[in-house]
């Protein structure tokens, strides 16, 4: 995505180019300190996405204001605070506190633990939650992290999907959301394609009254298309893996 | 006299096979050679195939090629490959690739075979990890997440703001007035 985005940029004049290729997975391996705004996590927890929230703030503090779900974890206690963390290291860990500043501290310290991927630092923390009107919960935090890896909301398990594809149900759409481009090179028989993008201009394409399955190459923006159907009404369902078809339609799906 | 008339019977004759055979010709659609991707860059040629490969078998010296429709050529060990080392069997299936090809006995065959090397962004263009990291310290470039909105939710590198490649048409206003202004993109790393 981002080579093709920088070509777009180029061909409009800019100068000064770069591709980041290794991307998001390489920063996070690196420990580099990875941010998200209070917007972006009130979409995150408006999508149902699983989330931990961790308020580092003084537990008096917390319990006079708080973001709703949040784990209570001071700061001061942070460094000898491993075991209340999830084994699994691939748990998504909001971190915030009064302000960016110090939630980075906390973010410093378990970087140097290793291996935890997907820990991000609320930006502003809790003041620019306030300024937002972001909900706030009042009383008694729970002190340690509970976390069970589960699916994404709306994914469709790797069976369930080809049975869906080798059935082919009555009540099911298979709707292919890759670039036209990528999906004349090989589709699932029976599906049919409109890209992530043109799916809001297209919805008189797809029937209302079945379930619409969607995949695309790698499950990103099967999620996206997921989201944007399940907006306008539709009763749907994704495949959150990696998906490969050859020109006959046969497939092979690896899941992480 | 009489076997100009003949020649000229003939001649006309003639002359009206060539044109009906020809027309039978331009009646029949042309089987597409070209996948559309690779139209970006080639021109369609009537000696060329270009597509993704397909089923390959060494032993019958065959393999398909997605050109469009799926076109079944023949090889041998003349036909000549490049970009990849042979045999020809080895290629790996969905290799973009382009067919030289004659017809031969009714069969399509390859005079040659070339594997298209994996596009690469020009050295200087691709940044590390930690030019990135200067970057976002020095606050001198505009940072562009070019991952979809529920990614960038999920965490983002300091300063980025989210430009969604497929929607980047609509959010050019974002971009910074000043043409010399680093920008680095970013996404979920190569796939």
């Amino acid at each position: 995505m981002s080579p093709s985005s920088a070509s777009k940029a180029e061909k409009l004049g800019y100068k000064n180019v770069k591709v980041y290729l290794d991307g998001m997975p390489a920063w996070r391996k690196a420990g580099k300190l990875t941010i998200e705004c209070v917007q972006c996590l009130i979409e995150r927890v408006k999508l149902d996405i699983p989330t931990i929230i961790v308020d580092l703030r003084p537990v008096q503090e917390a319990k006079k204001g708080h973001i709703p779900g949040a784990v209570s974890i001071p700061l001061t206690e942070i460094s000898t605070a491993y075991e209340k963390f999830p084994k699994d290291k691939k748990a998504p860990i909001v971190l915030y506190s009064y302000d960016t500043k110090s939630a980075v501290q906390a973010f410093e310290i378990i970087s140097v633990w290793g291996g935890f991927t997907n820990i991000t630092v609320l930006e502003g923390g809790f003041e620019e939650w306030k300024k937002i009107n972001g909900k706030i919960a009042t009383g008694d935090l729970p002190t340690k992290i509970v976390w069970e890896p589960k699916p994404r909301p709306g994914e469709v398990s790797v069976e369930e999907f080809k049975a869906i594809v080798e059935k082919r149900p009555a009540d099911k759409f298979i709707l292919d959301v890759r670039d036209t481009e990528e999906a004349e090179n090989g589709m699932l028989i029976g599906a049919i394609n409109i890209p992530t993008q043109d799916i809001p201009k297209k919805l008189t394409e797809i029937p209302k009254d079945k379930e619409i399955i969607v995949h695309c190459l790698t499950g990103v923006r099967a999620e996206l298309a997921f989201h944007t159907l399940k907006n306008a009404g539709y009763k749907t369902r994704f495949l959150n893996a990696i998906i490969k078809i050859d020109p006959t339609g046969r497939y092979e799906i690896t899941k992480e | 006299m009489k076997t100009s008339r003949n020649l000229l019977l003939y001649l006309l004759c003639l002359i009206s096979l060539i044109l009906a055979s020809s027309s039978l010709v331009l009646a029949q659609t042309p089987k597409p050679k070209i996948l559309k991707p690779c139209n970006q860059c080639h021109a369609p040629d009537e000696k060329i195939l270009r597509g993704t490969l397909g089923g390959i078998s060494q032993k019958a010296e065959t393999f398909s090629v997605n050109a469009g429709i799926i076109w079944t050529v023949k090889f041998d060990d003349k036909t000549k490959l490049t970009g990849w080392p042979p045999p020809v069997g080895k290629i790996p299936k969905d290799k973009e690739i382009a067919v030289k090809f004659i017809e031969r006995d009714g069969e399509v065959y390859a005079e040659s075979i070339s594997v298209k090397q994996p596009a690469k962004l020009p050295e200087d263009k691709v940044v590390s990890t930690e030019f990135v990291a200067e970057a976002v310290e020095r606050g001198d470039a505009l940072i562009i997440d070019s991952r979809p909105a529920v990614r960038y939710y999920e965490g983002a590198i300091p300063t980025a703001i989210n430009i969604y490649d497929a929607e980047f048409d609509k959010h050019i206003d974002k971009l910074p007035k000043d043409k010399n202004k680093l920008i680095i993109f970013y996404c979920a790393g190569p796939t």
